[in-house]
C-alpha cells in the first residue's frame, strides 16, 4: 500500500469523524464528452515460471465510453520471445490476435526479450524473471473492523531475500467468486522492499464482507522485476478511481516496450497456496 | 558575482540617496505611531495627509510608525485609517516633534449622511499596485464554511488570487503554483497552512490585526517565493484594558484574552482555537472507536512592551497541530510552530529599524498499521531566521527602505521508525541543510509632482550545505555518481539580483496610471502530485539537480476612484513567465525516496491576464465586485511531447462578488458569489484492454475541464448586545454540485461499460455560530 492511498483513506475517515457534514459528500454518474483518440496498438505478453504456453496478445484501442468489450484483434504478426540462454520461439497465432509460444519454458533467473513486427513497425521489451519468493504459510484471521464490518484478515508469510530490489505481486482469489472479483476490493497488491528488505514478511489481505467461512482462498505470489513494478504500479493509479481523481498528471503506464504501443512485456515467478476459512 | 552585486546595491545606494539625504536647514520633522484609541493597537496603513500641502503625506509602516519632514510652518494634517473617525490636527512645526495620534472607531457605518472626514485616495496615488488588503471587519461578516471564519478563504475572493479548490486553503496568485506564496505570520514563514486536511486554514481570526496579499509589483524587503506574498500580522494586545472575545462553532471554539502589562507601556493577548468533535468518540461503546482521536487546535501569543519613546520589544509565538489517531489503524499529526522576537528601534526621527529572530517549523507524522506493520513516518522543515529592515523617510517625497535576511533552513525529507514487532526496517533520508541569505534597498520618491517610483533591488544567494550526499542522474534517472560532503561544505550555490519597480502617474485628481515589473526567485520547492495539498507533501531545497525557479512580471494598470473616493476601481493588465517550473516523471513516488531528484521533470510556464476590481469600503453597503480573465500554460520536454499545455490553474474566467449590507444596528447581511471556469485536467480518450480489464487510453495532459465551479454563500449577524452577536451562514445556498474531481469506473451493472463519476463535497451547509466579548 502506498502511503498516497493510505492517506486518501485515512482522510475519508477522518473526513466522517470529523462531521457529519463530509457524508453527505456525494457521488453520481455524471456524462462527459471525450474526444476520440484513433486507434493505438496494445500489446498484452507475460513469461512465466509455470507450465506453458505463454500468451502475447495485440489489439487496438476503442472509444472511452463504447458499450463493448470487443476490441479489434491485430493478427498476422510476428511475434518472438528470446531468453538470453538463446532459446527462441516463435508465437502462433491460434485465434485472432492471440499468440501462444510453441515450446518455451519460462526459467527464473532469465532474461525474456519480446519482438512484434506488425504493420512494417517493431516493438521490442524485455523484462528478467526474478528468483522465486516462496510462500511459507497462510493464515487468517477473523476481525471486526472498522465501523463493525467484520472479515477475514489474510496474512501472507514470506522471507524477503537478503539483497535490495525484490517487487511483489499478490493475487488473492476466492472459490466461491469469479476471478474478476477481488475479496478485499481492490485488483491486487503491488509492493516493494524498499521498507523491509531482508524481512520475515507478513502481508495482510483485509478480505471483506463476500467472504465467508468455507471459501477457499488461493494467494498467488509473483516475483515481478522493476520493470513490470512500475508498470502494474502505474496501471493501478489510473485504474484506482480515487487515485485518478486526485492525481494531477494521469498518464497511460510507464511501458518497456519500445516504439511506443500501450501495454507491456512482463517476466514473473509465481507461487500459489491456499486456505480453507474457519 | 556575489562581490560586484553587494557594490552594485551599495552603489545604487549612494547614487540616489545625496538628494534625499539633504535636508534643508528649515526643515522638520513630524513622527510618531498611530494608534486605535480604545485599545492602543498600532494601526498599519494609516494615511497621513497634509491638507495644506496638495499630494504630500505618508502612511505607517507595520508597527504604526509614521515619519515626514516639513519646511517649518503651521500645517492642518488629517488621519486617515478606515473604519475609523478621520482625525484633523492643526499642527505648528517649528521643531522636531513626535505625535503619536489615537483614532477611534467608528461604530456604524449606517445613513452616512455627515461624511466624518475626507476618504484616503491611496488608491490612485500610492505606487501599490496588484496588491488587497483585507479589512477585520470583511473577515467578519463574509459569510465561511461552518462558520469558521477563515482569512485565506476570504483573500480568494480577490482577483488575481484563486482557490486552488474547495479541500485546500491553497490558492493561486496569477498562475502561480500554491508553493509559489510566501504565507508570513508575523513575518515568520509558515509552512502548511491547513487544518483538517485543508477545509480550513490555521489562521484564527481573532488574533489577526492585518492582511495584505500582494500579487504583483512586490517591494524587495520580500523574497523567496515566486508569485505572492500574504503578509499576517498580529494583534499587539490591548494596552488600555483587560479584555476577551470568544466563539462558539459547530465546528471550533474560539477564546482570546488581553490585557496591558503595564498600561499604555506594554500588553499581551493569547487567542485560542479547538475542535470538539472528538468529544463525542468518547461516548462511543466501541473501545477503538472511543479511544479515536481526532481534532487540531490553535495557539497564538504575544506580548509587547515600549522602552521608552525610541523602542518597541515584541514577542510572539503560534503552535497549532492536527491530530487523526484510529489505534491500530492509522494516525496522521502535523503541525507548525512559529517563534518571533522583534526589536522596534527608532534612529532619530527619521529612521526606523526593526530586528527580528525568526523560528519556524513544521513537521508531519503519519503512523500505520500495527503489531507487525507497524511504522511511523515523520518529516518536516525548520528554519531559523534573522532579519533586520531600516526604513528611512528622507522627506516627504523620499523612503528609503533597506535589510538583511539569513535563514538557515532544515530539511527532514523522511524517517520510517518501525514498531517493536514490525517487519518494517526503519530508515532515515539524509538530512539536508540550506542558508538563504538576502540584502535589499528600495527607494520610493516623487520625482515629478504627480509621478511616484518605487524602484528597489533584492540580492539573494541560497547555498545547500553538507553534510550530506549528492547524486548525478542520467536522463532515465539511474544515479551516475555520488558526492560526499563535510559538515559545513558548500554543495551548490545559487543567485540571483532580483529588480523591482513600481511606478504611479496621476492622470487627474481621481485616476492614474500604475506600472510594475518585478523578477523573483525561489530555492524552495513543494512536492507534490496530487491535487489535494497534503499534510505529508515535501519542502525541498534547490540542489545541484533541482534549479531556483525564477520569474519575471510585468503589470500596468488603470486604477480610478469615483465619488469622493467611496468607490475604488482598478483594471490591471500582467504577463508572468516562470522559469524552472517543476513537474513530477510518471508514477514518481515521492515519499520516503532518497532519489527523489531523479523523479522530477524542469519547464517553463507564462502566464497573462486581465483583472478589474470595483470595490467600496463606506456606506451601508460595501464589498466588492472582481473579474479576472486569464490564461496560464506550462511546458515541459517530456510531457505532452512537449507541447505547451494548460496548467492545471489555468482559469479563463474568475469572478468574485461581496456584498456587506449593514441593515440596522442589529442585523448586517452578507452574500458573496463566486463563479471560475473548470480546473484543466486530464481525461481519457480511449480505452484498451490489459489483462482482462478495460483501462483509460491518455492522449494529451490537461485536455479537458471540469465543470464550471459557482456557488452563493449567504451570512446575516443578529447583534444581540454591545458584548454578543449570533451569526447565522449557509454555504452553497443553491446547492450546486461542483465537482471536487471526476473519475472514471467499469459500471457496476455492466462491466462492459465505462462510467464518469463526480464527487462533491459541500452541498448546502448551514452553521450558526455565537461569538461574544468580556
Amino acid at each position: 500500500m502506498t502511503m498516497k492511498t493510505l492517506f486518501l483513506k485515512s482522510a475519508l475517515y477522518a473526513s466522517i469523524l470529523v462531521a457529519g457534514f463530509v457524508l453527505l459528500a456525494c457521488e453520481k454518474v455524471v456524462s462527459i464528452d471525450l474526444n476520440n483518440a484513433s486507434p493505438h496498438l496494445v500489446i498484452d505478453g507475460t513469461v512465466t515460471d509455470q507450465q506453458g504456453p505463454y500468451s502475447v496478445t495485440l489489439s487496438l484501442s476503442g472509444d472511452y465510453f463504447e458499450p463493448s468489450l470487443y476490441f479489434p484483434p491485430v493478427s498476422n504478426a510476428l511475434v518472438v520471445v528470446t531468453d538470453n540462454q538463446g532459446q527462441r520461439d516463435t508465437l502462433k497465432e491460434t485465434t485472432s490476435g492471440t499468440y501462444l509460444s510453441t515450446k518455451l519454458q519460462g526459467i527464473a533467473g532469465r532474461t525474456y526479450t519480446l519482438s512484434v513486427i506488425s504493420d512494417g513497425k517493431e516493438y521490442d521489451g524485455s523484462s528478467s524473471m526474478p528468483q522465486k519468493v516462496l510462500i511459507d504459510s497462510l493464515y487468517a484471521i477473523q476481525r471486526t473492523g472498522f465501523g463493525g464490518e467484520s472479515g477475514y484478515d489474510i496474512y501472507v508469510m514470506f522471507r524477503d531475500p537478503t539483497e535490495l530490489g525484490n517487487y511483489y505481486r499478490i493475487n488473492a482469489r476466492s472459490s466461491t467468486l469469479i476471478p474478476a472479483d477481488s475479496i478485499d476490493g481492490r485488483r491486487y497488491r503491488l509492493f516493494t522492499d524498499k521498507l523491509t528488505n531482508g524481512n520475515e514478511m507478513a502481508e495482510r489481505i483485509r478480505a471483506g464482507r463476500n467472504v465467508n467461512p468455507g471459501d477457499t482462498i488461493t494467494v498467488e505470489l509473483l516475483s515481478i522485476d522493476k520493470s513490470a513494478y512500475e508498470y502494474y504500479s502505474t496501471l493501478r493509479d489510473i485504474l484506482s478511481s480515487d487515485r485518478s481523481a486526485t492525481s494531477l498528471s494521469p498518464a497511460n503506464p510507464i511501458t518497456n516496450l519500445s516504439n511506443g504501443p500501450l501495454g507491456y512485456f512482463a517476466a514473473f515467478t509465481i507461487d500459489t497456496k491456499s486456505i480453507v476459512l474457519k | 558575482m556575489r562581490r560586484i552585486s553587494l557594490k552594485f546595491i551599495a552603489a545604487g545606494f549612494l547614487f540616489c540617496a545625496p538628494h534625499t539625504l539633504l535636508i534643508a536647514q528649515e526643515r522638520y520633522t513630524l513622527s510618531g505611531i498611530v494608534k486605535n484609541a480604545e485599545t492602543g493597537e498600532a494601526l498599519i496603513g494609516a494615511n497621513i495627509v497634509v491638507k495644506d500641502l496638495k499630494g504630500v503625506g505618508t502612511s505607517s509602516n507595520a508597527y504604526g510608525f509614521y515619519s515626514i519632514t516639513l519646511a517649518q510652518g503651521e500645517y492642518t494634517v488629517l488621519i486617515q485609517f478606515l473604519g475609523f473617525r478621520v482625525k484633523q490636527d492643526t499642527i505648528l512645526l517649528q521643531h522636531d516633534r513626535t505625535l503619536n495620534f489615537e483614532l477611534t472607531p467608528e461604530p456604524i457605518r449606517l445613513n452616512e449622511v455627515v461624511v466624518t472626514g475626507e476618504r484616503s485616495d491611496k488608491n490612485v496615488t500610492s505606487t501599490e499596485m496588484s496588491s488587497n488588503r483585507l479589512e477585520v471587519r470583511e473577515v467578519q461578516s463574509i459569510p465561511v464554511l461552518l462558520g469558521e471564519r477563515d482569512i485565506m478563504k476570504t483573500i480568494q475572493l480577490f482577483p488575481g488570487v484563486k482557490s486552488a479548490g474547495e479541500g485546500s486553503t491553497g490558492f493561486y496568485a496569477r498562475g502561480g503554483g500554491v508553493d509559489q506564496n510566501l504565507i508570513v505570520l508575523d513575518e515568520a514563514p509558515v509552512y502548511n497552512s491547513s487544518h483538517l486536511l485543508g477545509f480550513l486554514s490555521v489562521f484564527n481570526s481573532d488574533a489577526i490585526k492585518d492582511v495584505k496579499v500582494m500579487t504583483g509589483g512586490i517591494p524587495a524587503e520580500y523574497g523567496g517565493r515566486l508569485s505572492s506574498v500574504l503578509d499576517i500580522r498580529t494583534n499587539d494586545g490591548n494596552m488600555k484594558n483587560y479584555g476577551g472575545t470568544g466563539g462558539i462553532g459547530l465546528l471550533a471554539s474560539r477564546l482570546s484574552f488581553e490585557g496591558p502589562l503595564v498600561k499604555d507601556q506594554g500588553s499581551f493577548i493569547i487567542s485560542a482555537r479547538r475542535t470538539y468533535a472528538d468529544l463525542f468518540l468518547k461516548f462511543s461503546k466501541d473501545t477503538t472507536i472511543n479511544r479515536a482521536s481526532l481534532y487540531f487546535y490553535d495557539l497564538n501569543a504575544k506580548t509587547n512592551y515600549t522602552l521608552g519613546e525610541k523602542d518597541r520589544i515584541f514577542v510572539s509565538g503560534y503552535f497549532g497541530r492536527d491530530n487523526f489517531n484510529y489505534p491500530n489503524t492509522f494516525g496522521f499529526s502535523w503541525g507548525n510552530a512559529t517563534a518571533t522576537a522583534r526589536w522596534n528601534h527608532i534612529f532619530g526621527d527619521h529612521l526606523f529599524s526593526n530586528t527580528s529572530f525568526i523560528f519556524s517549523n513544521y513537521e508531519y507524522s503519519n503512523t500505520v498499521g500495527a503489531g507487525t506493520s507497524e511504522f511511523q513516518i515523520t518529516s518536516g522543515i525548520q528554519d531559523v531566521n534573522f532579519k533586520t529592515d531600516f526604513q528611512y523617510f528622507a522627506s516627504s517625497q523620499s523612503t528609503v527602505k533597506f535589510g538583511f535576511n539569513s535563514i538557515y533552513h532544515t530539511f527532514m525529507p523522511g524517517n520510517v521508525t518501525a514498531g517493536s514487532t514490525s517487519f518494517t526496517n526503519s530508515l532515515a533520508l539524509e538530512r539536508r541543510f540550506a542558508l538563504e541569505n538576502a540584502a535589499y534597498a528600495s527607494h520610493e520618491l516623487e520625482p515629478l509632482s504627480g509621478l511616484k517610483v518605487n524602484y528597489g533591488l533584492r540580492f539573494s544567494i541560497f547555498t545547500l550545505l553538507g553534510p550530506g550526499h549528492t547524486y548525478n542522474y542520467d536522463a532515465s534517472g539511474t544515479a551516475l555518481d555520488t558526492m560526499s560532503y563535510a559538515a559545513g561544505a558548500k554543495i551548490q550555490t545559487y543567485s540571483n539580483l532580483e529588480p523591482r519597480i513600481s511606478a504611479n502617474m496621476n492622470l487627474d485628481e481621481t485616476s492614474s496610471i500604475k506600472a510594475s515589473y518585478m523578477r523573483t526567485a525561489q530555492y524552495l520547492h513543494l512536492l507534490s502530485n496530487s491535487t489535494t495539498t497534503n499534510p505529508s507533501d515535501l519542502w525541498v531545497p534547490s540542489s545541484n539537480n533541482v534549479k531556483p525557479q525564477t520569474a519575471d512580471q510585468y503589470a500596468v494598470g488603470y486604477f480610478r476612484n469615483f465619488n469622493n473616493n467611496e468607490l475604488e476601481a482598478s483594471l490591471e493588465i500582467y504577463y508572468k513567465a516562470m522559469h524552472n517550473l517543476i513537474d513530477y516523471k510518471n508514477g514518481a513516488d515521492l515519499q520516503i525516496n532518497p532519489a527523489v531528484e531523479s523523479l522530477l521533470l524542469y519547464g517553463k510556464g507564462w502566464s497573462y491576464g486581465a483583472e478589474f476590481l470595483i470595490r467600496k469600503h463606506y456606506g451601508p453597503i460595501s464589498g466588492w465586485l472582481g473579474y479576472t480573465l486569464s490564461r496560464t500554460e506550462e511546458q515541459f520536454a517530456p510531457i505532452n511531447n512537449g507541447a505547451p499545455f494548460p496548467a492545471r490553474q489555468d482559469r479563463t474566467h474568475d469572478i468574485s462578488v461581496v456584498a456587506i449590507y449593514d441593515y440596522s444596528t442589529i442585523w448586517t447581511f452578507s452574500a458573496t458569489w463566486v463563479y471560475n471556469t473548470g480546473n484543466a485536467v486530464t481525461f481519457p480518450s480511449g480505452n484498451y484492454l490489459i489483462d482482462g480489464r478495460l483501462v483509460p487510453y491518455y492522449t494529451e495532459r490537461n485536455g479537458y475541464r471540469m465543470p464550471a465551479y459557482h456557488r452563493l454563500d449567504v451570512s446575516a449577524t443578529w447583534t444581540l448586545g454591545p458584548r454578543s452577536n449570533l451569526n447565522f451562514s449557509i454555504y452553497n445556498v443553491y446547492d450546486r454540485m461542483n465537482p471536487y474531481a471526476i473519475s472514471f469506473r467499469q459500471d457496476p451493472n455492466d462491466p462492459s461499460k465505462t462510467q464518469a463519476v463526480q464527487t462533491t463535497f459541500f452541498p448546502f451547509i448551514p452553521s450558526v455560530t455565537y461569538n461574544f466579548k468580556f
